[in-house]
């Protein structure tokens, strides 16, 4: 079994690391479904170089990573040389690997105690911990997203650790750990600022009584806010001023950058009238952020894996600068779901659409932006396909979930009255 | 929401149909998709061309030039220089005349480092730029020539450089141009043409390192058209509009129209596919009229191969066309350069009048006769039919092994997931490394064995070949049933997405492709236990369907179909000289023009391939 693991982890290093240093590193890098305007590593570089000749990297339109990675990212550009930084972008995606597994480790074991108290399903499952880890890990490792997303250097590979390092203490019930790296990501990104709900959730529901129960609540909320205030007073001490807030939070809320990518807005705000461009961004912005958050929180309260899950694949689809390293990320956590498979109805197809739309993206990319026979239709339609069928996967993913819980209620037995049934949602 | 998630489409009415009459529905859409194909060719199922961009104005102008003199005498001072230098371009003589009419000339020289034996070219092309008086030189077009020594192998272009030169010297007095005008003689065909376009976008087309463009040293704007003439005599018969480009990319239909309405308003005959519209009263013989020039202008398109020099200009998002001019032959009646000059004057003018580039009328586009289209939303529809059926043969047997994993119940995980991904992936290693490994094959060939590139490429090639349909012979293995399947189903959703992908870009070659390949792959299954005679035949198909193997028929026929009337020994050996240029010829055009046939063939279809081979070599275990 170790050995499986290790040679999964050294496959995946030399993958990225030959990808790394060969002629396709550029062209990977530069590949807008890559690297967006949030974390293309070509934008890092020039933020810092201004950042070291005493100009606020802020104050155009170029930088927009937070001050905290500014002050990173300028130590790692200084004192590592270039296969350093590929062996610490390498490093990075391999940790990411590492803590999804003890994620799914952790998850697995929870699904089996709780199926043990629940009783009512005495299959035999095939499934161990371990496998359910192996699998998570190696569909992070070999996910084909996640390699170009590694290989092209964005700082979505940092952004996937934190998420990572998230989903790992909220399984071990870490109310610091969760709530820094949640933080972190909300400073980032704004929208991860959601997992907070799925991390209270499941760190509330080790408590014995009611009590502790509104303890943990308010503590998480407590912590967290405490967090995000330092951190946004430490960006400040940075930068000596509050310029960062509308280049980085501010420009995730108002998409001034209509550089295509594999999102949705970029097409549509592009088209839009100016006049109506308020309303709609903030319509697309509660859809995101707002929408979902209760009924999901409260149809998944006892599965708050799961909704962390939907919460992460909602915010990749729907978020205003989506890149593949997000679309990976949670693609990978697929596997530990195995148990809903047999209840999903859509897999092929979806399986088969989201194949299509990555062959089809470059395709008529190319034939848009250097060919000329093509247009920006042709782009954008492919990119709501991809969209769409993202959107069938989460859906038939929280569907089968329902099944799943109905036939652990009324027992995994399909017949009624010796004919075979068949669970509708009418 | 209940569309979404209705668990009836899972394993519905719908799907249990498909599943009872998969066979039968994948050949009926298969048929059906190449009936509808033909069908493309009738009146009813194309439309008549017309023009999109209003700002073209065609032929709206009083025609002014006459260029039948200056021309005639340009032609005479050339056949007298180009006695002088037989195997090469008369430099010297040509910016003369183009420094005589004042343009701005430049010369551009160039080099080939030919990838295989250290070998070096060089070239020059010479032209000459008309500024536009109205506009601050933002804007260009080009009239370009190919020029041809008198002891090249190919038709002559002479006259058409001295049309070139007559109509620089009508171009140098008018004042009316809006866009600068760039006159182009080319040298050594397309790799003149390619390296003047590399040199003048800065940019390195194919392979770094072995077309090297230098640099130019006058330019005028962004080119927005081009029109390449091949006239081969001062008085012709007929003037063929060619339009296919390097990868099977096409000009805007505009621009095609655009030149047939002006060489119709001349009154000289114009062709597509050197095939002249003719109108038989009989509907069936004007169809299968028209059904062979869709067809031969498919079979143009799929090689990938330019038909002129025009087809390099696409990839630069630029519009362009040639024009080829015929001796005369037979009785037929003649245009002189009276009427050819004014043809290219009313282009050019009409060029002269656009406000953007060309983005009106279709890209994408096949042509049965010169004044009919078929658009893409028309002629997508039957190779979709064709690539349904592989989508709905691996969606049943996807479906199958579902229902049948339900049933078993007592075992979920039925794949080897591991074993499937590393035979997928080990595919397409094999695949990638064959196409990136020539210059290694002939530097073995070359180093130990002291062949010809082409002998040790071809050698190398065979024996590849030999291997991959050998390996499975004697490796013959049994694995699980289930495995077979998942790699068939990878399989064919991966060529279907690969052939949708290919459509997109060269839709002949996507098509030919489709219409081989498809019905035989409808015909592989996994299977449980082998031998039967269905299964043999099914053999000799998929090792012909090889990649290699399948374009060296290809080959074969051809040099059949051009010499009919030699002897079987003689074909077959010129048919084994052809294959083994057009293999050197298909890497070569892959490494300096981009050309991505050979690419495709070796990353893509070769692991499909293989992959097919698999699961046609291996039964699986008996479920126990």
């Amino acid at each position: 079994m170790s050995r499986k693991w290790l040679s999964n982890f050294a496959l995946a290093g030399t993958i990225r690391l030959l990808l790394m240093n060969s002629e396709y590193q550029k062209t990977i890098g530069n590949r807008v479904e890559v690297s967006t305007a949030l974390n293309s590593w070509k934008r890092v570089t020039e933020g810092v170089y201004l950042y070291e000749f005493g100009i606020d990297p802020y104050e155009g339109d170029l930088f927009h990573e937070t001050p905290i990675g500014l002050y990173v990212f300028k130590l790692i550009q200084k004192y590592l040389p270039q296969w350093a930084l590929f062996l610490l972008f390498v490093v990075t995606d391999l940790t990411t690997a590492l803590c999804l597994a003890f994620t799914a480790k952790r998850y697995a074991i929870e699904l089996a105690t709780k199926r043990k108290e629940g009783k009512e399903d005495n299959r035999k499952s095939s499934d161990t911990p371990d496998t359910s880890a192996l699998y998570v890990s190696a569909g992070y490792l070999f996910n084909p997203y996640i390699i170009l997303n590694c290989v092209g250097l964005t700082t979505t590979v940092f952004t996937n650790l934190l998420y990572s390092i998230a989903l790992v203490s909220m399984m071990r019930r870490s109310i610091f750990w969760s709530c820094m790296s949640i933080a972190l990501l909300t400073l980032q990104g704004l929208y991860p600022v959601s997992l907070m709900v799925p991390a209270t959730i499941h760190i509330a529901s080790a408590a014995k009584n009611r009590r502790t129960n509104y303890f943990y609540i308010v503590t998480m909320i407590i912590i967290f806010t405490s967090v995000l205030t330092a951190l946004f007073i430490i960006s400040y001490n940075i930068m000596g001023s509050w310029s960062f807030l509308r280049n980085t939070l501010g420009f995730i809320l108002t998409v001034p950058d209509l550089r295509p990518n594999i999102g949705l807005y970029w097409y549509f705000f592009t088209e839009m009238f100016e006049h109506f461009r308020w309303l709609f961004i903030a319509s697309f912005q509660i859809n995101v952020s707002l929408l979902y958050i209760v009924p999901l929180a409260l149809r998944l309260r006892r599965d708050p894996m799961l909704l962390a899950f939907s919460y992460l694949a909602i915010a990749a689809i729907f978020k205003s600068y989506p890149c593949i390293g997000d679309v990976g990320f949670y693609i990978s956590l697929l596997p530990l779901w195995k148990h809903l498979f047999q209840h999903m109805q859509q897999g092929f197809i979806v399986g088969c659409f989201l194949l299509f739309c990555t062959v089809f993206a470059p395709t008529v990319w190319h034939q848009w932006i250097y060919s000329r026979s093509a247009n920006a239709n042709f782009y954008f339609g492919v990119t709501l396909a991809f969209a769409i069928a993202q959107i069938f996967l989460l859906t038939d993913i929280l569907f089968a979930s329902v099944k799943h819980e109905f036939a652990v209620k009324h027992g995994i037995n399909k017949k009624v009255n010796g004919n075979e049934a068949k669970l509708l949602l009418e | 929401m209940g569309l979404l998630t209705d668990p009836r489409a899972g394993t519905g009415k719908l799907i249990k149909l498909m599943l009872k009459w998969e066979k039968p529905l994948c050949f009926i859409l298969y048929v059906g998709g190449i009936i509808w194909l033909m069908l493309l060719a009738l009146p009813a199922f194309n439309d008549n061309t017309y023009f999109s961009e209003n700002a073209l104005l065609p032929g709206l102008v009083t025609k002014e030039s006459n260029l039948e003199q200056t021309s005639k005498q340009y032609y005479h001072e050339l056949i007298h220089e180009m006695k002088r230098y037989p195997d090469s371009m008369p430099y010297a003589w040509l910016s003369a005349k183009f420094s005589q009419l004042h343009l701005d000339v430049f010369v551009h020289n160039f080099s080939l480092i030919y990838p295989f034996q250290e070998q070096k070219f060089v070239g020059q092309n010479i032209y000459g730029i008309v500024r536009a008086p109205r506009a601050s030189s933002t804007e260009a077009i080009v009239v370009s020539v190919p020029y041809r020594p008198i002891n090249s192998i190919y038709l002559d272009t002479t006259p058409s450089v001295a049309l070139l030169l007559a109509f620089a010297k009508f171009c140098r007095k008018q004042k009316y141009w809006a866009k600068d005008i760039i006159f182009l003689v080319t040298e050594h065909e397309q790799l003149g043409m390619q390296a003047w376009l590399d040199a003048y976008h800065g940019v390195t087309s194919g392979q770094e390192g072995i077309l090297i463009a230098g640099d130019l040293s006058g330019r005028a704007g962004s080119i927005q058209a081009a029109i390449n003439l091949e006239f081969h005599a001062m008085k012709i018969t007929s003037i063929d509009v060619k339009i296919e480009g390097l990868n099977g990319q096409l000009p805007n239909l505009d621009l095609f129209n655009l030149a047939q309405n002006m060489i119709a308003k001349e009154g000289i005959r114009q062709s597509f596919q050197r095939r002249f519209d003719v109108n038989y009263r009989d509907k069936l013989k004007s169809w299968e009229y028209h059904f062979n020039t869709l067809m031969s202008m498919v079979v143009t398109q799929a090689t990938g191969i330019p038909t002129g020099n025009h087809g390099l200009f696409h990839r630069f998002g630029i519009e362009a066309i040639t024009l080829e001019g015929f001796q005369k032959s037979g009785r037929e009646t003649e245009a002189n350069f009276y009427q050819v000059g004014r043809v290219v004057e009313s282009i050019v003018r009409s060029l002269n009048n656009l406000l953007e580039r060309f983005h009106q009328s279709y890209f994408f586009y096949l042509l049965p006769s010169t004044d009919r289209y078929i658009s893409i939303g028309l002629y997508m529809r039957p190779l979709v039919l064709i690539i349904a059926g592989v989508f709905i043969k691996a969606f049943s047997i996807w479906q199958r092994l579902q229902t049948s994993n339900n049933e078993k119940k007592n075992k979920i995980e039925e794949f080897d997931i591991g074993s499937v991904a590393s035979e997928v992936l080990w595919a397409h290693i094999f695949g990638v490394l064959i196409m990136a490994s020539p210059r290694f094959f002939a530097l073995i060939g070359s180093r130990m064995f002291h062949l010809r590139t082409e002998d040790s490429l071809y050698a190398s090639f065979a024996l590849i070949t030999i291997f991959t349909l050998l390996r499975r012979f004697y490796l013959r293995r049994s694995i699980k049933y289930e495995n077979i399947s998942l790699v068939c189903v990878i399989a064919s959703i991966e060529l279907a997405t690969a052939l949708m992908c290919i459509a997109m870009h060269n839709f002949s070659l996507a098509l030919l492709t489709a219409i081989v390949y498809v019905p035989v792959i409808l015909l592989i299954t996994p299977h449980h236990k082998s031998a039967s005679r269905l299964r043999s035949c099914q053999y000799i198909a998929w090792i012909i369907l090889h990649p290699f193997i399948a374009s060296a028929m290809v080959v074969m026929g051809y040099t059949y179909f051009n010499f009919p009337t030699d002897s079987v020994v003689s074909l077959l050996l010129r048919g084994y000289r052809a294959n083994k240029q057009a293999l050197v010829f298909s890497i070569v055009d892959s490494m300096i023009y981009g050309n991505w046939f050979y690419n495709v063939t070796t990353a893509v279809m070769l692991p499909i391939w293989l992959l097919f081979w698999n699961v046609m070599r291996s039964s699986a275990e008996v479920p126990s």
